[in-house]
């Protein structure tokens, strides 16, 4: 028995064995950086995280490109700059001779459509299609549209497999233009039916159309056909244009003095015709049942062939050629890249350690030799010891973003109780008693800037954004009292809602307020996605946010409190405010432009304050000293291209 | 026993399946949105053609969809990670925790019985006590700090194994010895309880009365009885071992099972809970069945367990 045991365990030890030795024993890459979460998506219309970000940009590339260091537009695919019309309306993109696919192929004006068009089609579009619509002529039209025909369509298909449908569902059915369409398919009775039910109530909507039991499958079929065909006519309508192979012209729909900084985001990269063979189809449309366009998310595996796909072709300076979940992407020099015998590293490794510790003991034990996130425990004393000399791997990126306190700013807010912070007085007298600088230094300890304006003041070259008013508990008690709440009596306790990254920071901030107000602070933590939907729905009175620039503009963060901004956490809404917005979007020369932006954000900065901003991030970084063409930049992208390593 | 097996194997598949029912409920019971990702608020017509294209604006519609593919073994998309299946994740992640599982219980078994059997024989000596402590600091310490000390020592000091990572042998041992203390001390303190008990039952005097060697008296007739508790604890501890150890993995970055199961819950990913979960329970009730099947091998007095 128990021989037969040891021979069974040896056994099994051998399998072990031959199965790793099976694994191939790689060269290690020239460069390995590491990733802490694995790559969330690579389809670039779907992307946005940071981390996805930085591979996309280096296996991709855009119209434009960036300055490694500054950041500053540079050349990419296209000739730069590209030629403007007249009236700033038209930009005419002209492709370089020698851009080419990782296959060989030519970069067309083509690829450059369907890479656009797949950032805004429902079904492919996710957070960043707004840089598309906000700025290019027809393009919001063009969504619109879709996405009542995709919710007319989802509709169909519910009432063809016998479910109900809700009222959402049920109004897109009786939009005018399903209803005439549905008359030219000879569904006459069908379509008066539906014309008769408009002013039917909302709940009794969906049942009623139910009970019209057309032949729902019929119909939805039809209606999936004529909406195919009409899609290319719809989608001419867009500022984007392939005029020949090389040149692509782009309709813009108002000024926009950044938008070369926008051309070489993830979601205005090309997208190889190959995408196409993994195209769902439905019938006769090249659209799926409920009419959105998608692909087979594989779509991005360098090793997926289904359908003969040739797995990811990109046209950027690297390569995908392998991707294993939760471990490793590989990239290899493109050979085919324009630019490639300027090209450092043949090879880069994106490993994956999702405990950052781990990986700061890989970095010092030299597995790694790039680690674009020091989010460890004892950050603080790596800062410190950055500070001091004594660590010069250790860089830090002036990033791009602010850290603020939002004030819930509408008049009700948690069960229906009436709001204080819907008064400005109040939000004035608790901002004016956050003491930013022990919050920023001895609190986080980060190294992080502390914000005196929402915008952070080195983010656009020419835009100086006003000054908030600095730390004041004798001001603010003075307000606390205008505004009736003498001593913090006759407040309700604040709501503080955080995650549990900043849970130090709250308590401080609670003492602080606590101390200098007599006003009671109630602390609620949660993990992320709970967090996310409190604040969605309201529920706080004060609470952290954070806010990445998109783009190197203010209006980046500025629209974040724009009356009816999906962003707009605080639900601040200020005419005047809007107005400025407003004006400055119609303006082309930068300096008016930026004092009209500067005014605005006074307003937010040093009247309204429905926010708080406290700090800029400034991201530590480690890169070994023998890695050379990196920068610490305020995006955290790290185009690998200018990496040169000398070990 | 053919029957019996049939039967257990079918009880087996109502427990998975409640298992999965009750899942599902406090999956559509959580609160945020799995297809939110980042600070950023989703436009109402994305969120809703998205929501709409894997079903989800229809709980009762997703329930029989995902269980009619649970029964082809797919569990479909996932939300967090969409260019991967819940099957490739599974498939990439399970034989990872599996080979980490499979080590950390022999060795646990290889080290844990024998030094059991010694607390046993000599009990309330030296070693025993000595023994007893040790097994009592295994328990104690939790995984993350054995593992960062573990790590410190052999990876960055010593630098014996890589920090970190998977995919070859040096990659072993450290989660392996790591995620096997717990079990080891389980097993000590199991075995030593066990095989004291034993070893004062009539059939050891009857042995021993008739001379035969302590040794064989140990290895052939107390063993085997001894060993009945620790082999009912070794099925659940080994459906636990090889469906991953989240700390254990999340301090080695062994990209194996484990982390999912809390991942997929902080990303609300239902197809991939519910795919973990299934797995898990799967594999539960499985081991627990081929506990019981050995029982009756071991112990003929135990016919009626299976």
């Amino acid at each position: 028995m128990l021989h037969r045991l040891l021979l069974l365990i040896a056994f099994f030890l051998a399998v072990i064995c031959w199965g790793h030795s099976r694994s191939r024993l790689e060269l290690r890459a020239d460069l390995t950086y590491v990733n802490p979460s694995d790559i969330h998506t690579l389809d670039p219309a779907r992307m946005s995280w940071t981390t996805d970000f930085r591979v996309a940009l280096n296996i991709w590339e855009g119209l434009t490109s960036w300055d490694p260091e500054t950041l500053h537009p540079t050349a990419g695919a296209a000739f730069f700059p590209p030629r403007v019309s007249d009236d700033e309306g038209e930009l005419v993109f002209t492709l370089r001779n020698d851009a080419r696919w990782s296959n060989g192929e030519p970069v067309t004006a083509d690829d450059f459509v369907r890479g656009w068009r797949r950032g805004i089609e429902p079904g492919c579009a996710a957070d960043y299609a707004f840089l598309l619509t906000d700025h290019i002529t027809g393009a919001d039209e063009y969504v619109q549209w879709r996405q009542r025909w995709v919710s007319a369509l989802t509709a169909l298909v519910r009432l063809r497999d016998g479910w109900d449908i809700d009222v959402r569902l049920a109004g897109s059915l009786l939009d005018p233009e399903i209803v005439l369409n549905l008359k030219s398919l000879g569904e006459l009775a069908l379509a008066q039916q539906l014309e008769r039910l408009a002013g039917k109530p909302d709940d009794a909507l969906g049942p009623a159309i139910r009970e019209l039991g057309a032949g729902w499958s019929r119909i939805h079929s039809e209606l999936l056909e004529v909406h195919g065909n009409r899609l290319d006519v719809e989608f001419s309508r867009v500022g984007i244009r392939a005029l020949d192979e090389r040149t692509l012209t782009v309709q813009l729909s108002k000024p926009c003095p950044y938008f070369l900084d926008l051309t070489g985001m993830p979601v205005f990269l090309p997208c190889h015709s190959s995408i196409e063979l993994l195209r769902e189809r439905h019938g006769r449309a090249a659209l799926s049942e409920t009419g959105l366009v998608l692909h087979d998310p594989q779509w991005t595996k360098p090793d997926y062939h289904r359908n003969g796909y040739p797995g990811l072709i990109t046209n950027g300076a690297f390569q995908l050629t392998e991707w294993t979940f939760k471990r490793r992407a590989r990239m290899a020099k493109n050979l085919f890249f324009h630019g490639a015998d300027a090209i450092g590293c043949r090879t880069i490794d994106m490993v994956v350690y999702d405990n950052l510790n781990a990986a700061l003991m890989a970095y010092e034990a030299g597995q790694v030799d790039l680690l674009p996130d020091l989010t460890v425990p004892y950050v603080h004393e790596l800062v410190r010891r950055a500070e001091s000399g004594e660590r010069k791997d250790i860089l830090r990126c002036p990033v791009s973003a602010t850290y603020f306190l939002n004030f819930n700013c509408r008049s009700r807010s948690l069960n229906e109780a009436p709001n204080p912070m819907s008064d400005p007085r109040v939000r004035r007298a608790l901002s004016l008693s956050v003491d930013k600088e022990m919050l920023v230094i001895k609190v986080r300890a980060r190294g992080d800037r502390i914000a005196h304006s929402f915008v952070p003041p080195d983010a656009t070259a020419g835009y100086v954004p006003p000054k908030a008013p600095g730390y004041n508990p004798d001001e603010s008690r003075r307000l606390l009292s205008e505004a009736g709440y003498s001593g913090g009596a006759g407040l309700p306790p604040i709501s503080l809602l955080l995650t549990q990254n900043d849970e130090r920071l709250g308590q401080a901030l609670a003492r602080t307020w606590e101390r200098e107000l007599g006003i009671r602070v109630e602390l609620t933590v949660k993990e992320s996605k709970s967090f996310s939907e409190d604040k969605a729905e309201r529920r706080y009175m004060v609470a952290r946010g954070n806010w990445f620039a998109d783009y190197n503009d203010p209006t980046t963060f500025l629209n974040c409190l724009a009356s009816g901004n999906g962003n707009n956490d605080s639900g601040y809404s200020n005419a005047e405010y809007d107005r400025l917005l407003d004006e400055a979007n119609r303006i082309a020369d930068p300096e008016s432009r930026f004092q009209l932006l500067s005014r605005a954000e006074a307003i937010v900065v040093q009247t309204d304050f429905p926010i708080v901003p406290i700090l800029h991030f400034s991201e530590p970084i480690a890169i070994k000293p023998y890695v050379h063409g990196i920068h610490a930049n305020a995006r955290l992208w790290f185009p690998f291209r200018f990496a040169r390593v000398s070990r | 026993m053919i029957r019996r097996v049939a039967r257990r194997l079918l009880f087996g598949l109502f427990t998975i399946f409640s298992v999965y029912t009750l899942t599902f409920l406090m999956v559509v019971a959580l609160p945020g949105n799995p297809l939110q990702q980042g600070e950023r608020t989703l436009s109402p017509e994305v969120a809703q053609a998205l929501r709409a294209r894997y079903n989800m604006d229809n709980n009762w519609l997703y329930y029989w969809q995902f269980l009619r593919g649970a029964l082809r073994l797919d569990f479909g998309p996932t939300f967090t990670y969409t260019e991967w299946t819940c099957n490739q994740i599974l498939a990439s992640a399970l034989p990872v925790s599996a080979v980490v599982g499979v080590l950390a219980i022999l060795l646990a078994v290889g080290i844990g019985v024998p030094a059991g059997v010694v607390c046993a024989v000599g009990r309330n000596g030296f070693l025993d006590m000595g023994l007893m402590v040790m097994v009592l600091v295994g328990i104690s310490l939790p995984s993350f700090v054995t593992g960062s000390l573990l790590l410190a020592l052999f990876g960055v000091y010593l630098r014996w194994t890589p920090v970190g990572g998977w995919g070859t042998l040096a990659h072993l041992p450290l989660p392996v010895v790591t995620l096997s203390f717990p079990f080891m001390a389980a097993m000590v303190r199991l075995t030593r309880m066990s095989m004291l008990d034993t070893l004062s039952g009539e059939f050891v005097r009857t042995a021993v009365a008739k001379g035969a060697a302590p040794y064989a008296i140990i290895s052939r007739h107390a063993l085997k009885p001894a060993f009945l508790p620790v082999l009912t604890y070794l099925g659940p501890a080994t459906a636990q071992a090889m469906t991953g150890s989240f700390i254990v993995e999340k301090i080695f970055c062994v990209p194996g099972l484990g982390q999912h199961f809390v991942n997929a819950a902080l990303n609300r990913d239902a197809g991939l809970i519910l795919g973990t979960v299934i797995c898990f329970a799967t594999m539960l009730v499985l081991f627990n069945l081929i506990v019981d099947i050995l029982y009756s091998y071991l112990d003929p007095r135990v016919v009626g367990a299976v």
